[in-house]
């Protein structure tokens, strides 16, 4: 362990739970002009949030533990994951933290967790989510898979943090492999967070939700942490993206100077990327649930020919 | 003079932007986005033309740019626009034999294959890289759009994937052979007839090929070998 890593440990996590509802709040703003409202404040997600953690939790009869472990376990993995990609500054690799297959499981394990709890309070919503959500990953992970190993082909590493060293270290980053498999990360975002045209976060409608539907059954401080607890896997999606395609000024040495420059331009450049997923959102409908594979094809195609172009070109 | 090596990731970057509009083309089902695609991924070629010219200085890569531009950019594009308007169908949503989903995973063959392939071809020939990238995509491109013609059921989407063909032999045209110019303008000249036949056939093209002879059977234009 060397004081470069300890101190990321320290602020990385909790830039990035601080950080992960206000890209929340701001999509759902972008969304709003979109529809020619006004939508609610910034910051009222974090009120939100704060209400939540002082209101009772109510708990089905039928539940077990399952339900009562879930949210707790699915912020600490995401915020184990949050140690694997650096927003602030990359740090001397340490042991198997930033190794992109630990992060690939990290986001399996709070999707699993995510269809168990919804199963558990035993309520039909829940159930059909859960079903919904297992039936999309079966076929989503595998291009999620691919996406990952070209990026890992394309940057000749399998810790993210010797990647994102080498993209923040390069003068002219855009190669075209890059350019591809950040359509494919782009479409894994979209996906993972349940975004349109996959799912609707802003609705609770029986036809069309997935990932409202395994929390229905939630209440309370436990529906805070698993909301805080997808705000910071929708963050650490953006983050990958970012740093792929557009690291410029992420700092990769402790300089507390260069540190606090890195963290506003992430400020920044998160924040016009939730713009773009904003407007992409409001500029499709949902698809029909038989048809999502075809967009997950693209995320396949994009990142096979990532492969290929970087064995071939 | 500008840097050769920036030209060249320039290039390479527009060529992944234009297999992006082949796969775009493989799975869009709204007929003005098809269009929309094909119009940029013209433009894109017009573009790599253009700096394929920087880099050679010939001009005859600038005149191609240029054809490139008006006929594909700007007048087949406003001839389809056309059609479309007057057959007042907006989206194609039949498939044959193949789903966009195969086609893309199929095409992601059909890229493999053509590399395969080249590769032994040009083994001998000292073709740069990015030469030899171009030609791949190329022939991709063509294999692609012929992935077009064969799964879609719309005449007007048939068509458009025809011309993504000919991008692609453009494309080839532009990284391997040296098309001499005039057989690129002969080339165009066909294609704009064909897109202006197409639009004189538009009245009666509101469907698919199938129910289009139906029609022209009723009309007694043509039995299909039969008479009646």
């Amino acid at each position: 362990m060397n004081t470069s890593f300890l101190l990321f440990a320290l602020l990385n996590p909790i830039f990035a739970l601080l950080a992960a509802p206000l890209y929340m709040a701001l999509i759902r703003k972008v969304k709003a002009y979109a529809q020619g409202r006004k939508g609610p404040r910034l910051f009222q997600v974090y009120y939100d949030l704060r209400k939540l953690l002082h209101k009772e939790v109510v708990y089905s009869s039928t539940s077990s533990w399952i339900m009562r472990f879930t949210p707790y376990l699915n912020l600490s993995a995401l915020l184990i994951a949050s140690l694997f990609v650096p927003l602030l500054f990359v740090p001397e690799p340490v042991g198997g933290f930033g190794h992109i297959i630990v992060f690939l499981y990290l986001l399996a394990l709070e999707r699993f967790f995510t269809a168990l709890g919804g199963l558990d309070a035993g309520s039909a919503f829940g159930g059909m989510g859960s079903s919904r959500s297992m039936s999309l990953a079966a076929v989503i992970e595998p291009s999620m898979v691919v996406a990952f190993a070209a990026l890992a082909f394309v940057l000749k590493s399998l810790n993210m943090h010797e990647m994102f060293a080498l993209t923040a270290s390069e003068v002219l980053p855009l190669s075209p492999t890059l350019v591809l498999v950040s359509i494919s990360l782009f479409i894994i975002l979209i996906v993972e967070t349940g975004r349109l045209p996959v799912d609707n976060p802003a609705t609770h409608l029986e036809l069309t939700m997935i990932n409202e539907a395994m929390i229905l059954e939630q209440a309370g401080k436990n529906l805070a942490l698993l909301e805080l607890a997808h705000a910071l896997k929708q963050l650490l999606l953006m983050g990958v993206l970012i740093n792929t395609i557009f690291p410029i000024g992420l700092s990769t040495e402790l300089d507390s100077g260069k540190i606090a420059v890195s963290a506003v331009l992430f400020l920044l450049k998160a924040g016009l990327l939730a713009v773009v997923i904003g407007l992409f959102e409001s500029s499709l409908a949902k698809m029909r649930l038989f048809r999502l594979p075809a967009f997950y094809v693209m995320a396949f195609f994009f990142s096979a020919l990532t492969i290929l172009i970087e064995v071939f070109a | 003079m500008i840097d050769p090596f920036l030209l060249e990731g320039l290039i390479k970057i527009l060529f992944v932007f234009v297999l992006i509009s082949a796969a775009l083309i493989i799975s869009t089902r709204n007929l003005s986005s098809v269009l929309t695609t094909y119009t940029i991924q013209s433009f894109l070629l017009a573009l790599v033309s253009f700096l394929l010219y920087l880099m050679d200085e010939k001009g005859q890569l600038l005149l191609l740019a240029g054809l490139t531009l008006a006929s594909k950019v700007i007048l087949i594009p406003y001839f389809i626009s056309r059609i479309e308007e007057k057959i007042k169908i907006g989206r194609d949503l039949h498939f044959t034999y193949l789903e966009p989903t195969t086609s893309l995973l199929l095409s992601i063959g059909l890229i493999l294959l053509s590399y395969v392939f080249l590769s032994r071809i040009f083994e001998d020939l000292s073709l740069s890289k990015l030469f030899f990238f171009g030609a791949v995509i190329g022939v991709s491109l063509t294999l692609m759009g012929m992935l077009v013609v064969f799964s879609r059921r719309k005449v007007i989407t048939k068509v458009l994937g025809y011309l993504s063909m000919e991008n692609g032999v453009l494309m080839f045209g532009l990284f391997v052979t040296e098309i001499p110019f005039i057989i690129e303008v002969l080339i165009i000249i066909d294609l704009v007839i064909l897109v202006m036949l197409t639009t004189i056939l538009a009245v009666g093209m509101d469907s698919s090929i199938e129910e289009y002879r139906q029609k022209f059977r009723k009309l007694q234009i043509w039995t299909g070998g039969r008479y009646l």
